[in-house]
């Protein structure tokens, strides 16, 4: 059961046991923050993860498609077509004012879950 | 609805996906070719890394939430390919379900008419009825209706009331139209129409001034005598007719939809509203309407003001009335009372619909509990399916979801046939309906009706869906597709839960049949009354003398006589006479009676009717002589009366009351001497006690030659032949005189029980389609379980058991649920029984009688439903059942 919802997640490798609802999150969270530097579309942000968390986690395009269209149908992503430097046209992803206020909260209880759990982890030494 | 347009604008999403995913790939192969690998490798390499396509491609079309609908569609799709492909048990399913539904759409249009939908008058929360309260008649009449002096005082003093208004019912002679009518109308306070906050359609209502003696002869027409009298003639206004010989000019007609507040007789409103023809103002009051305690003739709406309190109005009302008891003539402590409007109107009907909605919602869920039981007996081929679908990928919610959608179908189909049907129902039923229902006129399938039927028919599908849908979903792809066989058998758990909604079938039946068989019972022992009257071959003909030329009551008596006259004549006639009001016409006008030389105290005078009659009209009516004698042409000019049993035994009980003196007053005392003794007569309903009877000569006072009187003949045989020639009589005795009713007394009889056989009629024909689905049930559980075991009963019958012996045990496993059943049925029906006491006459809610023949019924037809399916199963040739396998 986990296997198959590991592989449908795309989060590989470095995180073979990893919960799949945490891991929801955090994909979607990921995502959010890349496409908060800049107007972006669906194959660099995938590129921009692997090169920021220097390879750690390699989002798949099985993961990357759904929940951008998640994201974008909840109103936190915008969507617009558009020519990129070489001419092709593709969909370029924009967090929304929505989105920006999500992103926030977001990283905020992603913080204080992980300082939670590197404190239990430490003190439960 | 943005999910809607996306689902629409399906196709052109997915091409922009696509040609996302295109993208992704071809910069990815872009990306390796720029890092030294050749073109084709590359291209490779990022195809297969991308992974499958499609499967993206749906994972990213369900993220964006149209999934949903998406498969609710293909439920839908597969959920019609299936019924197409079980025709029979669809159109059985689609008809049970609009016949259900349509019932109950069509009782539930009445009651939401009746009791859901406010009066159809401004703020009707504010209106309340007032009546009064004479300590004098308080032990008979706990409350009588209003007195035009007093209203005038609360129009003034009251000041809680918004405003007050009273009506009564009245009649006219409509003449020169053609031939004379009697029409109904009522005379009004001016204010009525305002106070009901109710426009007219055109023209305009009266004004206050038409309150005023000499002021009033104008007429307000109703939308329906407009329409039939003067075909809807728009210059209507300003015409004018001839009511009681006396010109009335049309003012106004009032709208379509205006309906005078139906207050019930029991409250002094009238018998009926549809007939209603106009409205006329007060015009002053009569000469006999002067005094403060007298002719309580009135019904009175009050408005109360928006923030008053009906405690504070009535505390208000008091206070005034306290007033008007001092200045009457005969002082004494009035009192007032209010009643709100609407509950006076619908209340007296609320038990009977409630208990008609739920009778016929009994039996939607009969048709529900078979639907199950047939969906149930499918099942087996289903797991199978199922199964597959499970081993497929489905999940247990999705194959609860495609069940359902499957019964949800089968159910909009029925209902949206059965709001059809409902609408016809309606139809026969507001026409065939009797008196009583409150407005009934106004009955229409409106959107709430709308939506109870579509609410209904969903919960419907779920219901009888919920339970197949379950055990469908319990199927284990496993054992399910090991072996064909087993797949066929249905297991003992399905078996018993078949078995289990028979008996809920065979409960509410019983339950149904013991309610209607109770009405019955009801009915039949209201009909069985002693009426104190004959009730068979006699014909009554009311007439209505016009005033003008019958003013005085030599005139009025002529007449009756020559009607007699010529009656006496006619072929078959045994006896003729009048009345003033006949049996079962309601009660009119009353009489106080004392003792002389007894003074009795206020409050304490005992009413009796008081009816003036010709003295051949005892034998005519059929009222049998207890003591003494009736009227003879020596006591004319004589103050005698004769009265019924129930004056003799309270006023001299145990004595001989021929010879007594009684005083029979109504203003001042009359002294009058008792000469005979009649048996007491049913004078309002038939289920009502008898009334105390005063029966006056015509020369007792100047009040006994009546102006409308009811003449009776008694014939030999069948009366109804005789009524063209009494109609002939009448009208040649004076062509001027309407008859305003002509029916043989068993006619009336059975009409003033119509309000009794309607729901009765209506609750036999719901038991009846219970008891007619619930034995389709047993039939289908029964013959379906003998089908399945038909190996095992060949084997038997190879062995050598006996035929009968296997019919026997069929039958008994058949009627067990039937007999749990009829327990649990009769058991309930003697709570509800009790709930609906209101509605029996002369039965107990546990009449043994009722109970034996429903148990009989239930039980005969139960071992006919179980032995029809065992006997045909099991006529084949045992080699051929086994075989079978």
């Amino acid at each position: 059961m986990l296997g198959v919802y590991v592989r449908s997640l795309g989060v590989t490798r470095a995180m073979p046991e990893a919960k799949p609802e945490f891991l929801k999150g955090a994909v979607d969270l990921l995502i959010l923050k890349v496409v908060a530097l800049g107007p972006i579309h669906g194959y660099a942000i995938s590129q921009r993860i692997q090169q920021i968390s220097k390879d750690y986690f390699q989002v798949q395009q099985g993961t990357l498609y759904p929940a951008l269209h998640r994201l974008e149908n909840r109103g936190w992503l915008g969507a617009e077509w558009r020519d990129t430097d070489t001419g092709r046209e593709a969909k370029f992803y924009s967090l929304t004012r929505k989105g920006r206020k999500h992103l926030e909260a977001e990283m905020a209880s992603w913080e204080q879950m992980s300082n939670a759990v590197a404190l239990i982890l430490r003190t439960a030494e | 609805m943005r999910w809607l347009s996306r689902l629409f604008q399906r196709s052109k999403q997915d091409s922009h996906l696509d040609s996302e995913l295109r993208f992704h790939i071809e910069q990815q192969t872009a990306d390796y070719i720029a890092a030294g690998m050749n073109p084709d490798e590359a291209r490779r390499r990022a195809l297969a890394q991308f992974g499958g396509l499609e499967y993206i491609k749906e994972e990213t079309r369900d993220a964006r939430g149209t999934q949903v609908v998406d498969s609710l569609l293909q439920d839908v799709r597969l959920g019609l390919r299936m019924l197409r492909q079980s025709p029979g048990f669809t159109s059985v399913a689609v008809l049970t379900l609009a016949l259900g539904i349509g019932a109950n759409t069509a009782i539930f249009s009445i009651v939401n008419s009746a009791l859901l939908r406010p009066l159809a008058y401004s703020h009707p929360e504010q209106l309340y009825l007032v009546r009064e309260i004479v300590p004098q008649f308080a032990k008979f009449y706990p409350t009588i209706n209003a007195n035009l002096p007093d209203f005038r005082i609360w129009q003034k003093q009251v000041h809680s009331f918004a405003d007050v208004a009273i009506a009564e019912t009245t009649s006219a002679d409509l003449t020169g139209m053609g031939e004379p009518e009697s029409i109904h109308g009522m005379r009004v306070s001016a204010n009525v129409f305002s106070l009901l906050g109710v426009q007219p359609a055109f023209g305009r209502t009266f004004f206050p001034q038409e309150d005023e003696s000499g002021h009033g002869r104008v007429v307000v027409l109703t939308d329906a005598f407009w329409r039939t009298r003067f075909q809807g003639d728009p210059f209507v206004v300003g015409k004018s007719i001839a009511l009681d010989g006396v010109p009335h000019q049309i003012v106004g007609v009032l709208a379509a939809s205006f309906h005078f507040p139906p207050v019930p007789p029991s409250m002094g409103g009238a018998e009926d509203y549809s007939g209603l023809a106009f409205f006329e103002p007060l015009d002053g009051p009569r000469p006999y309407e002067t005094s403060l305690v007298g002719e309580f003739d009135f019904v009175a709406i009050a408005r109360l003001k928006p923030d008053t309190s009906e405690s504070q109005a009535m505390a208000d009302l008091n206070v005034v009335q306290a007033q008007i008891s001092k200045q009457a003539d005969d002082p004494m402590p009035m009192k007032g009372v209010l009643l709100p409007l609407e509950e006076v109107i619908v209340g007296p009907a609320r038990s009977g619909l409630i208990f008609l909605l739920a009778a016929v919602g009994a039996v939607l869920l009969i048709v529900c509990a078979n639907l199950a039981s047939l969906l149930l007996a499918r099942v087996p081929a289903r797991m199978r399916e199922a199964a597959i679908r499970t081993a497929l990928g489905a999940t247990r919610a999705r194959i609860v979801r495609h069940v359902l959608t499957e019964t949800v179908l089968l159910s909009l189909a029925g209902g949206g046939l059965g709001v059809w049907i409902g609408a016809f129902a309606l139809d026969w039923f507001v026409h065939v309906a009797p008196p009583g229902i409150p407005r009934l006129n106004e009955v229409h399938i409106d959107a709430r009706v709308l939506v109870f039927a579509l609410a209904l028919t969903v919960a419907t599908g779920i219901l009888f869906g919920v339970l197949p849908a379950w055990r469908v979903s319990r199927s284990q792809p496993a054992d399910a597709l090991k072996s064909g066989a087993w797949a066929t058998t249905e297991s003992r758990r399905t078996r018993r839960l078949r078995e289990t909604l028979i008996g809920f079938e065979l409960g509410l039946t019983t339950l149904l049949l013991i309610l209607a068989g109770l009405l019955t019972a009801s009915l039949g022992r209201v009909l069985a009354v002693h009426a104190g009257f004959d009730k068979s071959n006699a014909l009554l003909a009311s007439v209505d003398l016009p005033p003008q030329s019958y003013d005085k009551p030599a005139d009025r008596l002529r007449f009756y006589n020559e009607v007699l006259a010529g009656a006496r004549s006619l072929p078959g006639i045994r006896d003729v006479g009048w009345v003033s009001i006949p049996p079962l016409g309601g009660q009119g006008s009353v009489t106080g009676i004392t003792l002389p030389g007894q003074q009795q105290p206020h409050g304490e005078t005992p009413v009796a009717n008081y009816r003036p009659v010709s003295p051949d009209y005892f034998a005519a009516m059929g009222i049998p002589l207890v003591h003494g004698r009736i009227f003879e042409p020596a006591d004319r000019g004589r103050k005698v009366v004769v009265v019924s049993q129930n004056v003799a035994d309270r006023f001299w009980p145990g004595q001989n009351p021929v010879g007594k003196v009684c005083l029979t007053e109504w203003g001042p005392p009359i002294p009058a001497e008792v000469i005979g003794v009649v048996s007491d007569i049913r004078q309002v309903e038939l289920d009502k006690a008898p009334l105390m009877m005063v029966y006056v000569p015509d020369w007792f006072n100047e009040r006994s030659v009546p102006t409308s009187a009811t003449i009776v003949l008694r014939t030999s045989s069948d009366p109804a032949g005789g009524a063209a020639a009494l109609r002939g009589l009448i009208h040649k005795v004076d062509g001027q005189v309407p008859i305003t009713s002509l029916q043989p007394i068993s006619q009336i009889v059975s009409q003033s029980v119509d309000a009794r056989r309607f729901p009765m009629f209506l609750a036999m024909a719901f038991a009846a389609s219970s008891l007619l689905l619930a034995s389709l049930g047993i039939i289908g559980v029964v013959g379906y379980s003998v089908e399945q075991r038909r190996h095992e009963l060949g084997i038997r019958l190879a062995l050598g058991a006996e035929f009968s012996r296997l019919v026997r045990m069929v039958i008994r496993q058949g009627m067990r649920p039937v007999v749990a059943g009829l327990g649990a049925g009769i058991m309930a029906a003697v709570v509800a029984g009790q709930l609906m006491s209101s509605l029996l006459f002369g039965v107990v809610p546990y009449d043994p009688l009722t109970l034996v023949t429903v148990a009989v019924v239930v039980g005969m037809v139960g071992l006919a439903a179980c032995y029809i399916p065992a006997r045909r199963a099991m006529r084949v040739d045992p080699m051929v059942a086994l075989r079978h396998e």
